[in-house]
């Protein structure tokens, strides 16, 4: 081995190493994801909301798919559901273009709110609670109105864990 | 706290309200004559009117859910929300989080979790998975397609994971197949499994990953019950199906100026290696 090839592997068993000491600076991460080809799982737009139209057995081609196509893919899908419940073709229609495309959108100029962005204290299912079931107070609230524990005021804003 | 405040507009529906309309500030393209044919999303980013009473649609869409059955809106929120992802609680999003950050409003706050339903007996040994690509897709000029992304990925094992965190930056592939970008880390966090967040900042980035309360709430179980038929109204006060569990959590703050416009679609993914 000459001795630049020496010195050359020397240099990498360091670069190694130093990745691996908590007192050097993990700029570049030794990921075994690095280089590989990834196939997307899951995928979250909306609250609870989305996943609604779509039947279990397109679940996962839904999970798998991009929002760039959930008009082509879903939207007649789920325009004709909403027929076949009895809705018509102009309110279905309108219904199947706020669910696709599936994404959170946000004007960052105003504050932030469900549907304008998503905060974790907003009671997105409230909301949709009174939307469903308008004036019936049996059924439009479901009297959870805050999480469990107190959100923190400062970075990183959700709460600390349960621990035994 | 009794609702948050943007539920007032919500809540009085058929009313004229005023929420956050989305108005045209800086137009990139004009819509032109299609503009009726566009999508809800479509018109956020282009349309010169606000944009149709989005609470209007939601209760459209509403409305098309108790038709269908509101038991599908039990995944509630995307907990455990299909076969494939009911075995791989590591890449299962749960919920996803976008807002203007409460302690700098120059900054925008992305939260994702994970990995829903963890019980306080494992709160500190419940781990990110090393094969996940955790990202959050911003498109920034309406056309549902991601322009930027911010990507998350942890290194090690056990309670000694690190976080790391590339861009905002242009990815490499668009759509449902994805690579980790090119460059360095915009800053690394050691993973937390205890109570005390580990915070780090870097190159106008704050991060976090770790075990955290799960900020969903919702009475769940009364929910199920009511669907079945079991009971006609919901408890007062209710019970949070969601309380006193945890979820894995990742949440990034930085400047709102890198994100390129201040109208974005945001939406996440997890990604793992092609077979």
């Amino acid at each position: 081995m000459t001795r630049i090839a020496k010195l050359a592997a020397l240099a990498v068993v360091g670069a190694l190493l130093g990745c691996q000491s908590p007192y050097a600076p993990r700029d570049i991460a030794m990921s075994v994801l690095m280089n590989k080809t990834l196939q997307q799982e899951d995928r979250f737009g909306l609250p609870a909301i989305a996943t609604v139209f779509i039947p279990t057995t397109l679940k996962d081609a839904y999970n798998l798919g991009s929002p760039s196509g959930d008009v082509a893919n879903f939207k007649s899908l789920i325009v004709a559901k909403l027929m076949a419940f009895g809705q018509d073709a102009a309110s279905a229609n309108a219904l199947a273009s706020a669910l696709a495309p599936d994404i959170q959108p946000v004007d960052l100029s105003q504050p932030s709110a469900f549907l304008n962005g998503r905060k974790p204290a907003d009671d997105v299912i409230t909301g949709e609670l009174h939307l469903i079931f308008g004036s019936n107070a049996a059924l439009n609230d479901d009297h959870v109105d805050a999480n469990d524990t107190p959100f923190l005021t400062t970075f990183p804003y959700l709460a600390g864990p349960h621990v035994q | 706290m009794k609702r948050s405040a943007f539920l007032g507009p919500l809540l009085r529906v058929g009313t004229q309200v005023t929420g956050p309309q989305f108005t045209l500030r800086n137009p990139i393209r004009s819509p032109g004559a299609g503009v009726e044919k566009m999508t809800l999303y479509a018109r956020f980013f282009f349309s010169e009117e606000p944009i149709m009473s989005r609470k209007a649609v939601l209760s459209l869409l509403l409305a098309g859910a108790v038709a269908i059955g509101v038991t599908r809106l039990i995944s509630a929120s995307d907990h455990k929300d299909s076969m494939l992802l009911a075995g791989d609680p590591a890449a299962d999003i749960a919920d996803v989080y976008t807002f203007s950050s409460p302690t700098n409003p120059a900054n925008t706050v992305l939260a994702m979790t994970v990995s829903g339903f963890i019980p306080p007996s494992e709160a500190s040994t419940t781990f990110f998975d090393p094969n996940v690509l955790y990202q959050w897709k911003i498109d920034n000029n309406g056309d549902a397609v991601e322009d930027l992304v911010i990507q998350a990925f942890v290194t090690g094992t056990g309670g000694h994971q690190v976080m790391h965190f590339r861009g905002p930056a242009a990815p490499s592939d668009i759509g449902a197949t994805d690579r980790i970008i090119d460059g360095a880390e915009t800053a690394t966090v050691a993973v937390s499994n205890t109570p005390t967040p580990v915070v780090a900042s870097r190159n106008g980035m704050t991060v976090f990953a770790g075990v955290r309360d799960d900020p969903f709430f919702f009475d769940l179980v009364q929910f199920k019950h009511i669907i079945a038929g079991e009971a006609t109204s919901f408890r007062s006060p209710g019970i949070d199906t969601f309380a006193g569990t945890n979820v894995l959590a990742i949440v990034a703050e930085l400047p709102s100026s890198q994100l390129g416009n201040s109208k974005l679609g945001v939406w996440g993914t997890t990604s793992r290696p092609q077979l």
